[in-house]
């Protein structure tokens, strides 16, 4: 039949007739993505009233844990309607870059990842400056020295095991490139999930591990799982009984029964603060802002505190299994050296431990 | 009137078919990013494509042709049952599939739970096949079964009576018949499959096998790149080839089809002696293990807390049930997803029906292009539309609203309701418009009286098929969410690849058991009118032809 000639035909003319079309461009008319088109959004307080109307959310939280804080801030602001678009941290960059290009943000806030992400955006002038109603109770490390971004949860890195499948655990990073765990271990994709991309760079600039330690991680067969979610999941099945991952997700899984449990590494662990910040663009500060400050709030944190987040701050005490933040050995590693640093941790390990 | 009916239907055809496609062959036609593509893999992705959608295919069809074989020629015991359950994988949404297989064969999965051992990691290409393969057996089956019927039993008998073994009579009668037919089903199923989504993207991926098609989803979700639409419009120009490749082969296959008049009666059914039982025993085992293994599978982890609990009678919870079915997003996930479905069902009907009216009772000189343009889209993988509304999104201003989920829905859908209202309405004499137009009416209004009422059955089944197909859809709504907007589909491949197994398996449940009572209600009853049901729909379904 002609039919698949047709089709060959029309697209080609098609083609033909609107050659050289190049992606939309950012618009030029739109210009309120910048930060000169937010008139009262840089005086409005921090603690102040809500007002009411619209925000929405762009996270990497779980979405279950996202709904459930979403229902508590609720509680206090019930006129602020809270829209929350849930992503792995790769997908919103992507979806925040694409924005960009057309216009503007289409999130009051970002609830992800890292502080690098953030400080990339700081530089594009993207981010609104305000500090957060309760600022000095929390954790001097997760807060913006020039009050851009918040950290709100301390989200170490840590290796996890099978319960059933293993009695001696590994107590440090190092013993992982032990041939005896080989084709026993998995980790989150540094590619895909922010958090990975952090801890690869935070563990190429600790002394001790460095490019050695990864290029003989690699030599022992890691399964990369996608994020970290799949990599606990791989865990507590059994399928690969040690695994670098997230606290919290193994205090979940514990909590509901897995036979998992975690062994904070003796070198220290990396960990990332999960930050959230205002958009410039946004269209309801004041409802943004609400947001923002209900998360490093008491009443946020206990919260938070609940779903088996490390806190920021010391009044709300920590999660049950979990150490206390003082007993944390926790990694610090400059930021600028891991914003710098980041791009080559992740291709070297894309190069090393990758299939 | 009809030239203005003509002209309204061509400005929504060129609205919601020709511009997004047009959108992504021109982007991908602005720039040159093929090194960078070829450095990131798109030869492998291509050669994946190729190789599992060919693969599959071929599976299938052999399967196909084995079960039409064991079904409807042989005195296999129970055929009836084991034909339907051999069917069921239809009901079920490919990427639902994929969550259930590999919690029923992988490590940590069903039978491993139950015993310790686990049969098949099946992450890697070998496990797409086979999740390809099997989602596409059923369709297949249609094809070669209906072309089975077909197949006189003269020819067959006469055969016999010269002498030759049922081995011969297959051979040399039996199977030159039904090979256009078999040839048919390869292309449908390949073409098809070279578009699917959900399953390599749930079980290649992670294992590092790429597809053009989750290809495209990792250029435009990671970030990476500079300018993904047109980056991921130059892979889609490769999908389209390979697709128009694969209709050209279908067509020129088509080109000598062997004309069969029904037989007056169906063959004699091929006696397997004593091979019957236990050639009956596996044919049951393997439907059964079809159809309730991927079931039971999403009820182990549906019902079981957490990963790694045994499962005992203690631990068995109703948690994960209850959890996705209050959770916001589940809530909001079947909203957007039944609003969308619905309103795609409408537009594509009205849609559908009139471009099936203008191209069987007022045909002109456009109508052969009118047919073409609505029927195209089902020779093009989903991601492209959805690439093709993306871009459209961002030009308008519609990006970051349902409304891009819907217009690629009637753009991919469109295709169902004109399959269904064609067939009645070609089949109407005109004598009926003509009498209307004698006894007075306008052209509009014989149209409306005669062939429009007559064409209304076909047309509600036609959107009722385009409702439940856009209902469990995942492909094109994958790319094209927004703040708000998720469909149940995104929702539960949120789930999986979050890692949260059991929400996934739960939701997955509710949804296939859900999706098989809504399938089981629009189809309609009494055993011939269903199976003709099937087999229109199904093809329709898996949108390929032109």
């Amino acid at each position: 039949m002609k039919a698949a000639g047709a089709l060959v035909t029309t697209l080609i003319s098609a083609a033909l007739l609107l050659t050289a079309c190049s992606e939309p461009a950012a618009d030029d008319g739109g210009g309120d993505g910048g930060p000169a088109g937010d008139q009262e959004a840089g005086t409005a307080s921090g603690g102040g009233e809500a007002g009411g109307g619209s925000i929405t959310v762009y996270t990497s939280e779980p979405q279950e844990k996202i709904d459930e804080v979403v229902a508590a801030f609720n509680e206090g602001n019930p006129d602020v309607e809270v829209q929350v678009f849930r992503a792995g941290t790769g997908d919103l960059k992507a979806r925040i870059a694409a924005e960009l290009e057309t216009g503007e943000v289409g999130a009051d806030i970002l609830l992800a990842a890292d502080a690098p992400t953030f400080e990339a955006y700081k530089a594009e002038d993207l981010l609104l400056e305000y500090t957060p109603a309760d600022a000095d109770a929390l954790l001097e490390s997760v807060v913006d020295p020039e009050g851009y971004y918040v950290g709100t949860r301390v989200i170490p890195t840590v290796i996890a095991y099978n319960t059933g499948a293993v009695d001696t655990p590994p107590t440090s990073w190092a013993e992982l490139t032990d041939p005896a765990y080989a084709g026993q271990l998995v980790m989150p994709n540094p590619d895909v999930s922010g958090a990975a991309a952090f801890n690869a760079a935070v563990w190429l600039l600790t002394d001790g591990l460095g490019e050695d330690w990864i290029r003989a991680l690699g030599e022992n067969d890691v399964l990369v799982a996608e994020s970290n979610g799949p990599t606990s999941q791989a865990i507590a099945d059994g399928s690969r009984p040690v695994g670098v991952v997230v606290d919290y997700l193994v205090r979940d899984l514990a909590a509901q029964g897995s036979p998992v449990a975690v062994s904070y590494p003796s070198e220290g662990v990396p960990y990332i603060a999960q930050p959230a910040a205002v958009f410039a663009s946004s269209a309801n500060p004041a409802g943004a802002q609400a947001f923002v400050d209900f998360l490093v709030s008491t009443e946020g944190q206990t919260l938070a505190v609940e779903q088996n987040y490390l806190p920021v701050r010391a009044d709300v005490g920590t999660p049950e299994g979990a150490p206390s933040m003082d007993e944390l050995h926790l990694l610090e590693v400059p930021l600028e050296e891991v914003s710098a640093e980041q791009g080559r941790a992740v291709d070297l390990f894309k190069e090393a431990v990758l299939p | 009137m009809t030239p203005l009916l003509r002209l309204s239907v061509w400005v929504a055809l060129a609205g919601v078919v020709i511009t997004p496609l047009v959108m992504v062959v021109s982007l991908a036609f602005g720039a040159n990013h093929l090194p960078m593509l070829l450095e990131a893999g798109l030869l492998d992705a291509a050669v994946n494509s190729v190789v599992s959608a060919a693969v599959s295919a071929l599976l299938a069809v052999a399967g196909a042709a084995c079960l039409a074989l064991l079904v409807d020629r042989s005195d296999l015991g129970g055929r009836g049952a084991v034909r339907l359950l051999m069917l069921t994988p239809l009901l079920v949404p490919p990427f639902v599939g994929a969550i259930a297989w590999t919690g029923l064969l992988t490590r940590g999965g069903l039978v491993h739970t139950l015993t310790g051992w686990a049969p098949w990691q099946m992450y890697g290409g070998g496990g797409v096949i086979f999740l390809l393969t099997l989602h596409s057996l059923p369709v297949a089956y249609l094809v070669v079964s209906a072309a089975l019927a077909r197949v006189p039993d003269d020819l067959e008998l006469a055969a016999r009576a010269a002498g030759a073994t049922p081995r011969r009579v297959f051979g040399d009668i039996t199977l030159p018949l039904v090979r256009p037919a078999l040839l048919a089903a390869f292309t449908l199923v390949m073409v098809s499959n070279l578009g699917d989504f959900g399953i390599p993207i749930l079980v290649g991926s992670p294992a590092g096998y790429d597809t053009l098609a989750t290809m495209i989803y990792r250029m435009l979700q990671s970030g990476t790149v500079d300018a993904p639409l047109q980056v991921t419009s130059q892979i889609g120009i490769v999908l389209l080839v390979l697709g128009i490749a694969g209709v050209i082969v279908d067509r020129l296959a088509a080109r000598r089809p062997v004309e069969l008049e029904a037989a007056g009666q169906v063959g004699t059914p091929l006696r397997l002696g004593a091979l019957r039982a236990p050639v009956s025993v596996v044919a049951w085992v393997v439907a059964l293990v079809v159809t309730l293994g991927p079931l039971l599978a999403l009820l182990t982890r549906a019902i079981l807390p957490a990963p790694g609990v045994p499962l005992t009678w203690e631990t068995v919870t109703l948690d994960n049930l209850r959890r996705v079915v209050t959770a916001p997003s589940t809530v909001s996930g079947v909203t957007n997803s039944v609003l969308l479905a619905g309103g795609a069902a409408l537009l594509c009907a009205l849609l559908g029906l009139a471009v099936g009216v203008l191209t069987t009772r007022a045909a002109s000189r456009t109508s052969a292009g009118m047919l073409f343009t609505v029927l195209l889209p089902q020779a093009v993988p989903g991601l492209i539309i959805a690439v093709g509304w993306l871009i459209l999104g961002r030009y308008t201003g519609l990006y970051n609203t349902g409304w891009i989920i819907l217009g690629a829905y009637v753009t991919a859908f469109t295709a169902m309701v004109v399959q269904s209202v064609r067939g009645p309405l070609a089949a109407m004499s005109g004598s009926l418009e003509e009498a209307a137009r004698l006894s007075g009416a306008g052209p509009l209004r014989s149209l409306w009286d005669t062939s429009i009422r007559l064409a209304l059955p076909a047309t509600v089944s036609g959107a009722a098929l385009v409702a439940v197909t856009a209902v469990r859809e995942l492909t094109l709504s994958v790319l094209l969410v927004s703040p708000g907007t998720q469909t149940l589909g995104v929702v539960i491949f949120g789930y999986q690849q979050a890692g949260d197994y059991n929400a996934s398996s739960a939701l997955s449940l509710i949804f296939m058991l859900v999706g098989i009572a809504a399938v089981a209600l629009v189809v309609p009853r009494g055993s011939h009118r269903r199976r003709r049901w099937l087999r229109g729909t199904s093809s329709m379904a898996q949108g390929v032809r032109v």
